[in-house]
Order: structure tokens, then sequence, then C-alpha cells
């Protein structure tokens, strides 16, 4: 069976990153919630390249990551209801784009990062798309929280522009 | 060495970061940037960035859930749900009654084929809807052999038009149990009244082979029939139904019925996703519910346990204790209590006294982490909190002397007053000699409990690693269990016994047990011995792990079919065990089918040795019946146990005293055939080696002719007038070893035993 099978740290793991929903309000995001990160489970579960199991952590953000997109195109491409959302979005005017695509545009930016600083992008897969506190990403890095902390602000600042450069 | 502009870029933005903003940052920048414009204006835009960024970026993984799902959480205040009005089937919607986490309940009109009200569940999970309504169908033959007043039927399942499974129920009109008692101010002798109804529906269920696993107060409704509260159970074989097999869907599917109602789960829940439901678990959530009845609130705090995240959630439900009812009733702040003990027509102080003591035992026995301590079934259950009502000793309180005298005073006050002083003096008199007496009594039976413990834990650890191999097995066979049930009760045993066949690996359940049971029977009535010593070393086998601790009839089912079978290293080995697990239990009957068992072919010298003190506790308590006339009735119980005396005492050599105990059960059996044939066999075998061989033959004949008569037509399944069939295979095997002896060819036809 897959929870008492292979894989049962990553998989508490996958559980602890949707327990932060399990706070929210309302159970309809609570479910939601869940069932990404059992599509993430079970997306890894799947893979045999997955191996190493000091980095089940990381492994786990990346597939959320992946899902995540995922899930965001699929929405773009049949957007139905997706203004409903009200997301923290600074740029509300009517030129901004979907809360989706901004999404999917990070994620693009995100690719542009990896190229030139893989470790500024990893910081933000293992804090945006992981959910994972500073701690755990500067023990995942090897690196002291504070350098975490001034990498993930010159990341995402970073990231932000660009978006907003493109458009 | 040259930095690349991005480099730069990130180490001043890092510096930057660091000056307060205002001035000081401008003036830093300024300075760093030594008039390169174009750097100046990336970092600027840069840190304006920053800002936005953080609104962005820090709203978590909640944010980014929200934004990718394709289902939008409702409104709250969406209005008039825009299914009213709308048709599904032959089912008009009419209103809304209720909207949860994971569907919509809907009063409904059916047109067809008759014209009634029933209530419409909507279920809006997500799920793979042909599969939860196959589910619902498979179930549907067992769910529509309940019939009890306080169980509302399912009435069918289907398919709305945008795909999302649904179920239709009878229509109950009412509030929830907990509701309804605290809006009625109800006293908790009231509410125990309903909560007993509650019980006695949920066992009529479990009798018919359905499990709830879903019990939670919402699923308990009271209505009012003639002015009288009615508790309803509502929603049997949804849980089920939705609940999607061992795929990697269960995952889930697990934790979506989770995030429904984990206050009510059970540990074995929480522990494999529902994985090894039985009836337990619904014992368990019954207690949950009796909990809140009592407390005004589950266990543990639904909120509080929904944000502790899920893990912590499992672990939670897994590992902790809770309160005792009453210790939960104190730590509520004095104007809560208050009202808490006004909506249940007392003081705080009258509610504390009614819930410390019994109760909160009953309510700690029900809610027990270990499946196998908890109550046997929802009878058991009620039947406790009856015993309670009636100022009964409970079950669920540790036994202890001073507490049974407690409960014996309350129902006779007046009797006790004046035997009080005769005990008094009784009690300083022998005081000193019965404490010695109970300490060493109860080192000892505290030494047995421990390696009964030691023995069943290492048989835990190995099934579990058993169970790890074959998990995938399991959850098939616990289906298949339950639906052996059903085949049983329609008297179709090939059909169940193909079904359960091979199936070597689920927790014992008294399900389980009773099929495995009924199914020996059938084989050996049939001659089919080893079917059946395959099945009821299975049953043994559960019984042992169930933890029972005095032999049952099951020992006398599985010894005898052993040998027919023609396994005797099996027998061997099963009579090893049940010595080495029985021998030291206190009790004559615990001895006595120990050594009837064990003793049934003869046994090596350490055996022997270990069943000596077994016969002797058996003869003692009959306390000489051999020998003097005995006027008066003789209970059934002791004439059996002559039997076992007499094959006692031939086995050890001591033919006299065989020949003197069969004899006497002779002299009392008067209306038992298979009895009295293996009294007269025994008798036999015990002259045949005091010498007296036609005496002996004489005797063994009419036993040969009753034993050939017996097996010459079907062997009844049950209890048949005064004998079981097993009663009657230990005649034939004593038989046996007695013709071989005494060299009597008889013709003792059996038609079972030819290839």
């Amino acid at each position: 069976m897959l929870t008492g099978g292979l894989h049962p740290p990553l998989y508490r793991e996958l559980r602890r990153l949707a327990a932060s929903q399990m706070a929210s309000e309302s159970a309809g995001q609570t479910i939601q919630a869940t069932e990404l990160v059992h599509e993430a489970w079970i997306r890894l579960y799947g893979n045999d390249a997955w191996q190493s199991p000091q980095h089940f952590l990381a492994t786990a953000a990346r597939t959320m990551r992946r899902v995540l997109i995922d899930r965001a195109r699929r929405k773009s491409r049949d957007k139905r209801g997706g203004d409903r959302i009200r997301v923290g979005l600074p740029t509300a005017d009517a030129a901004s784009p979907e809360p989706v695509d901004q999404l999917l545009l990070i994620d693009e930016a995100l690719g542009r990062l990896e190229q030139i600083d893989p470790v500024r992008a990893r910081v933000v897969i293992l804090k945006f798309f992981g959910d994972l506190s500073n701690k755990e990403v500067a023990a995942e890095l090897g690196v002291t929280e504070r350098s975490v902390e001034r990498y993930w602000a010159f990341a995402k600042a970073w990231l932000f522009r660009e978006v907003n450069q493109q458009r | 060495m040259t930095q690349t502009p991005y480099q730069r870029e990130q180490r001043l933005f890092d510096e930057a970061l660091e000056t307060p903003p205002g001035s000081a940052r401008d003036a830093f920048l300024e300075a760093a940037c030594a008039g390169d414009s174009a750097l100046r204006n990336s970092l600027a835009s840069l840190l304006a960035a920053d800002a936005d960024a953080a609104d962005f970026f820090d709203g978590g993984t909640l944010t980014l859930v929200q934004l990718v799902s394709s289902q939008t959480p409702e409104e709250p205040a969406a209005g008039v749900n825009p299914a009213i009005g709308t048709s599904i089937g032959p089912y008009q919607i009419v209103e809304l009654i209720d909207e949860g986490g994971c569907g919509s309940v809907f009063v409904a009109e059916q047109t067809q084929p008759i014209r009634r009200r029933v209530a419409l569940k909507i279920i809006r999970l997500g799920m793979d809807t042909d599969a939860v309504i196959a589910r619902f169908e498979a179930e549907r033959q067992a769910l529509a052999l309940m019939d009890h007043p306080n169980i509302a039927h399912v009435l069918d399942a289907g398919s709305t038009a945008a795909g999302l499974p649904f179920f239709v129920m009878e229509l109950v009109p009412g509030s929830s149990i907990t509701r309804y008692c605290d809006d009625h101010n109800v006293s908790i002798a009231g509410r125990l009244g309903l909560f007993v109804q509650v019980c006695h529906a949920i066992q009529h269920a479990h009798q018919k082979g359905v499990i709830h696993r879903d019990i939670k107060p919402s699923n308990i409704l009271i209505t009012l029939q003639d002015g009288k509260p009615v508790p309803k159970v509502i929603d049997f074989g949804i849980a089920k139904a939705t609940d999607i097999p061992l795929t990697e869907n269960t995952l889930l599917t697990d934790d979506l019925r989770m995030i429904g109602t984990p206050a009510y789960m059970s540990p074995e829940q929480a522990e494999r996703g529902g994985q090894e439901i039985d009836t337990r678990s619904d014992i368990y959530s019954l207690g949950v519910v009796l909990y809140q009845l009592l407390t005004g609130s589950p266990p543990f705090d639904p909120k509080e346990l929904a944000r502790s995240g899920i893990s912590e959630l499992l672990r939670t439900l897994r590992e902790v204790d809770p309160p005792l009812p009453a210790m939960a009733l104190c730590k509520l702040p004095p104007n809560q209590l208050t009202a808490l003990a006004r909506s249940r027509g007392t003081d705080p102080f009258g509610l504390l006294s009614a819930v410390r003591g019994d109760l909160n035992w009953i309510v700690s026995k029900a809610m027990d982490k270990d499946c196998p301590r908890r109550y046997e079934s929802a009878h058991g259950f009620a039947a406790d909190i009856e015993r309670h009502l009636a100022h009964e000793p409970v079950v669920a309180h540790p036994p202890t002397r001073r507490y049974r005298l407690r409960k014996l005073i309350r129902r006779n006050r007046v009797v006790f007053a004046s035997a009080m002083v005769m005990v008094a003096i009784l009690i300083i008199a022998t005081g000193v000699s019965t404490h010695l007496y109970l300490r060493e009594r109860d080192a000892r039976l505290g030494l047995v409990r421990a390696k009964l413990v030691q023995t069943s834990l290492h048989q835990e650890a190995e099934r579990r690693r058993v169970q790890a191999e074959a998990l995938q097995l399991i959850a098939e066979t616990r289906e298949r269990i339950t639906q052996a049930v059903v085949l049983l009760r329609d008297g179709d045993f090939p059909a169940a016994d193909a079904l359960v066949a091979g199936a070597s690996l689920i927790r014992p359940t008294p399900e389980g047990a009773e099929v495995f049971r009924r199914l020996g029977d059938w084989h050996a009535v049939h001659g089919r011995w080893e079917d059946a010593a395959a099945r009821f070393s299975y049953l043994i086998k559960v019984n042992y792990l169930d933890g029972s601790d005095t032999p049952s009839l099951d020992h006398l089912r599985a010894g005898p079919v052993l040998i027919e079978s023609g396994d005797l290293a099996g027998f061997e080995r099963f009579r090893r065990a049940m010595v080495a697990r029985f021998a030291k239990m206190p009790g004559v009957l615990s001895a006595e089918r120990t050594v009837k068992v064990a003793l049934l072919v003869p046994a090596g010298e350490d055996l022997m040795q270990a069943l000596d003190p077994l016969i002797d506790v058996s003869v003692d308590s009959l306390s000489g019946l051999d020998q003097q006339p005995v006027t008066g009735n003789v209970d059934h119980l002791e004439i059996w146990r002559m039997d076992s005396v007499a094959l006692g005492e031939y086995r050890r050599g001591r033919f006299d005293r065989a020949e003197a105990w069969s004899r006497a059960c002779l002299e009392f059996s008067k209306d038992n055939s298979s009895r009295e044939a293996t009294a007269r066999i025994l008798l036999a075998l015990a002259l045949h080696q005091q010498g007296r061989v036609g005496e002996a033959r004489s005797e063994l004949a009419p036993a040969c002719a009753a034993v050939a008569t017996t097996f010459g037509q079907e062997l009844r399944i049950d209890y048949a007038g005064s004998a079981w069939w097993f009663d009657w295979l230990i005649a034939r095997i004593l038989l046996r070893e007695a013709e071989e002896l005494i060299g009597h060819r008889s013709a003792t036809g059996d038609p079972h035993d030819k290839p």
C-alpha cells in the first residue's frame, strides 16, 4: 500500500505541506489542498528516478510546483469563474493579467532564474511551492537562516520585476 | 574577479535592504551606483517590487491552491441554491436542509414509483461516481436486510446530470441527537435512554453485516413519534460506498473522509485510512457520541484538530488519551459548566456526580485505543449503560471488591446496615490471613496475565508482519467476510465458503469468527475433515488473538476434527498450545475442557505432567459424587465433567477410578446418548485394562451401535437436542481406540470416511 510503502517520510512531509491549509476557514479549500498533495504524491510515487531519501523535501516541493503549474495551465485554458477569487495582488487594474496567468508568468521567470542563479531558484521552490520554513530551507541547502532570508528577499523581488517587465 | 550585472545587482540589493528605507537608502544607492544610471534604475525597480512581491508570495501555498483550483469555494451567502426546483431522475428538489464540506442534503419529492418526500444527498468531493454507485450496489443486499425502527433506510443511489454521486434516503424530520438533547434540556438519564436505543440500532446493523463507519451526532437524528423522541441513525452504507478501495485514490478518500469528521474517527481509521475497520470502530464512534452527550463536546476539539495539521491530527487520534468525561467537565469555566448542567436539567454538582464513576469508565472502555479492549458489541455497550441505570455493577469498571460492594449496598440498603456489624467482626478476624492469601493469589494472577500479554504481543507482532506483506489482500478479505455473513444468513454455505477459502488474513472480528465457525461446522457435518480443520484452526487463532481466556466450544470443535483429518502432528501442536495457554487458568471449566480435548489421544509424559493438576481440580470439584448414592439434582455440567474425569484417570493409568467415574456418569446421564456412549466406551477401556474383557465387550456393544446409528445418517449442524456433532465425534474417536484395544470389530458404518 502506498502510505505504508516505500517512502513514508516523504508522504508525511507532503501531508505536512497540506497541514497549513487545514487551518483555513473553508472546508472547500482544505479539500483542494489535500487533493493537490495527493496528486503530488501519486506523481512522486510513480517516479522511479526518485531515490535519495535525504532530498525528499526538495523533491516534494518540486513535485508540488509541477502539480500546481499544471493545474494553473489547465485553469488558464478554460477560464471560468476565475475572477471570483480574491488574491492579494497589487495590480488590480483592468490591464493586469488574471491571477492564474500571473502565477504562470512567475513560473516562467523562475525557469530563467534557475539558469542564472540555481541556489536562489531553489529557495523559491522550497519556500513558495514547498511551503518550508526558513529553518528547513537552511538545513536543506546547508546555509544559515539569515542567508535564506536574504536569498528569498532578492529572488522574489527579482521574479516580480521580471513579470512586471513582461507586461 | 569581475561580477556579472546580475551578481552586482543582487549584492547591492542585499546591502540596500540592510539600510533603512528613505534618505539613508537613497544615499547608499547613489554612492554604490556611482553614476551608473541603468544600474540605479534597475535597483530601484527591484526594491519597488519587493513590497508587492511580499504580498504575492507570502500568501503561501494556500493562495496558490485557491489560484489553481477549478472548483472555487462557494460563497456562503449565495442566496437560493441553484439546485432547487430542478429534477434528478424521479426526484424533484424542494429545499436545502444542510450544506457541509462534502455535500448538500435536500428535501426532494419523489414522483415514481410512489409519491413521497425523501432526503437527497449530493456528494461533492470529485470522486469516481461509477465506483461509488457500484460499491453502493454491492452493499445494497446487506442494507436491505436491515429492518429496525431506529434505522433510516438508504433507498437509492445514482448520478446527477453533472456526474456527481447522490444518495436517496428516508426523510427524517428532526435535529441531531446532541442538538435535540441540549434544546430540550434532556437529563443525563434521558440521554442515556436515547443512546441505548442508538446502540441497539447499530447492533442490528452489525448483525446484518453492515458497519456504519461514520457515526456522529449529525448522523443520529431525533424525530418525534407520538410525541416521544425516537433516534434514527441515517447514512448507513454511504461511508462505505464513498470509500474508494485500495488504489492510489484511497489516499485521497481517506483524507477527504477525515476532513469530514475527524473528531469521531477511531484510532484504527486514523491509522490506515479505514483499511481495517470493523464493528469495533463503530463502538469507538458511539463512545465519542456518548462523551459529547455527557460533556457537551467531543473528546478532541474539532477546531483544534483541524488546526493541528494532518499528521498531528492522526497522531492525536492514535495516541493521545482524552480526559475522562468528568475531568473534561471539571476543566470548564464555572459559567459554562452551569449552562451545561442546566441543559441537562441539573446543577453543576449533580452533573459531575452523575458523570463521575461508571459513566467515566463506560465511555473510556468504548473509546479504548486498543479495539479488542472495547465493548465486544454495541449490545454489550448498551447493556453496561442499562446496568448503570439499574445501579448494578458495570463491566467497564475495574472490578474491585470495594466497588462491587458499593453497588450491592445501594440496592439493598437495609440488609446491609444490619449486616455491617457482623461483617466488621468477620473482617477483623479473617483480615490477616485473607490479606496474605490475596497477596499471593494476585501475584500469581499477575504473572499469568503478563505471560499471556507477552504471548499475544508476540503473535500480534508476527501478525503485523504478515499483514504488511499482504495489505492488499486484507481489504479484499474484509469485504469477503462481510459478504459471507450475508450469504450464510441465506444458508448459501458453498458460496460463502468459496468466498473465504484461502482467506488467511483477517483481524479477529466477531463476524469473521462466526463465519469460520459456521463454515467449519458445515464441512464437519459433511465429513470434509480437512476443510473443517482448516476453518477451525483459523477460528482458534482468531480467538487467541482476541484474548479469550477460557477454552471455548471452538476447541471442542477443532481438536476432534484435527484428529479425524489425520493431521496428528497438527493436533499435537494444537493441544500443546491449548495446555500452555489454559493450564494456569483458574476455574474448573477451563481445566475440564483442556483435559477432555488434550487427552483424546494418549499423550506423552510431559504433557501428562502438565495435565495432572487439571485432572485433580476436576476430580475435586465433583467432591465424591462417584461414591455415595446421591439424591437430588446433579448439574448437567457436572455429569459432562464425569466423562472428562474418567478420560483423565484412564490416561494416567488409574483404571479403577476411570471405571468409577464412567459408571457415575452413566448413573446420572439418562437423557444424553452421546455422553452415555462416551461413558460406556471409557468404561469398556477401563474394564479391559483391568483384565475384565467380557464385561468390556458387553459395554462397548451398545456404544458402538449408537455411534454407528448417528454417523449412519446426516449429522446435524446445530445443537441437536442433547449433543453437538463434535460430541459424537469425540465418542467415535474413543470408540476407535477401544475397538483396537479390545479387538472387537464392529460395523461402524461411516460413509464420510470413504475416500
